[in-house]
């Protein structure tokens, strides 16, 4: 546990920032197949992006 | 205005689609399950913990410019309130329709809740008041 307690870095991206533009190897449930998910698609799209990021899959989330 | 949720952890996208089809709780999930190996995505937003290669609870609400609108992080211990969650969206949601003007306090939850107009020097030190809509 203690490794776990330390202090983490401060968010690179600021608030009312540009994100940089980034692509992400995915699984699409809906799909039942992977695939790439690309912020220029959604800024392309018009479409609002919530990234939702937690510790680790067959944990409770 | 539509939204897309993305999860991401540093599992494979193996993983994603193990643990998707074995989690009966994960049965009907049509978001996007997103892998991070690397912690490169994570990095970017400050939630990969070096010490164990695992991401704190983060959540981040980026606009259809691709701007960052939205930031919570939370240690290990403790989950995320989706109500909160879908409250700030609107929120959002809401004043990007209105166009910059309009601000949304603390109580604010849905559309027709009380706004704050033009906050400005007039508002200083009379909020109360203005939250009375006198």
């Amino acid at each position: 546990m203690a490794e776990t307690m330390t202090a983490t870095t401060p968010p690179p991206v600021k608030l009312g920032q540009k994100v940089p533009e980034f692509d992400v190897e995915t699984f699409e449930p809906s799909k039942g197949d992977f695939g790439t998910f690309r912020l220029r698609d959604q800024i392309a799209n018009k479409r609002w992006t919530l990234l939702f990021f937690y510790p680790a899959d067959f944990t409770f989330v | 205005m539509g939204c897309d949720i993305v999860t991401c952890s540093t599992d494979t996208k193996f993983t994603h689609l193990a643990w998707q089809r074995s989690e009966k709780e994960l049965a009907n999930v049509k978001y996007t399950m997103a892998a991070d190996p690397t912690g490169k995505l994570s990095r970017m937003f400050g939630v990969y913990n070096e010490d164990n290669g695992l991401d704190l609870r983060g959540s981040f609400l980026i606009d259809p410019e691709g701007k960052l609108m939205g930031s919570e992080m939370n240690f290990y211990n403790l989950g995320r309130n989706i109500e909160e969650q879908l409250r700030k969206f609107k929120a959002n949601i809401y004043m990007a329709k209105k166009g910059g003007n309009e601000v949304c306090p603390s109580k604010w939850k849905d559309e027709g809740d009380k706004t704050l107009v033009n906050p400005g020097a007039k508002m200083v030190g009379r909020v109360h008041e203005a939250l009375q809509g006198s």
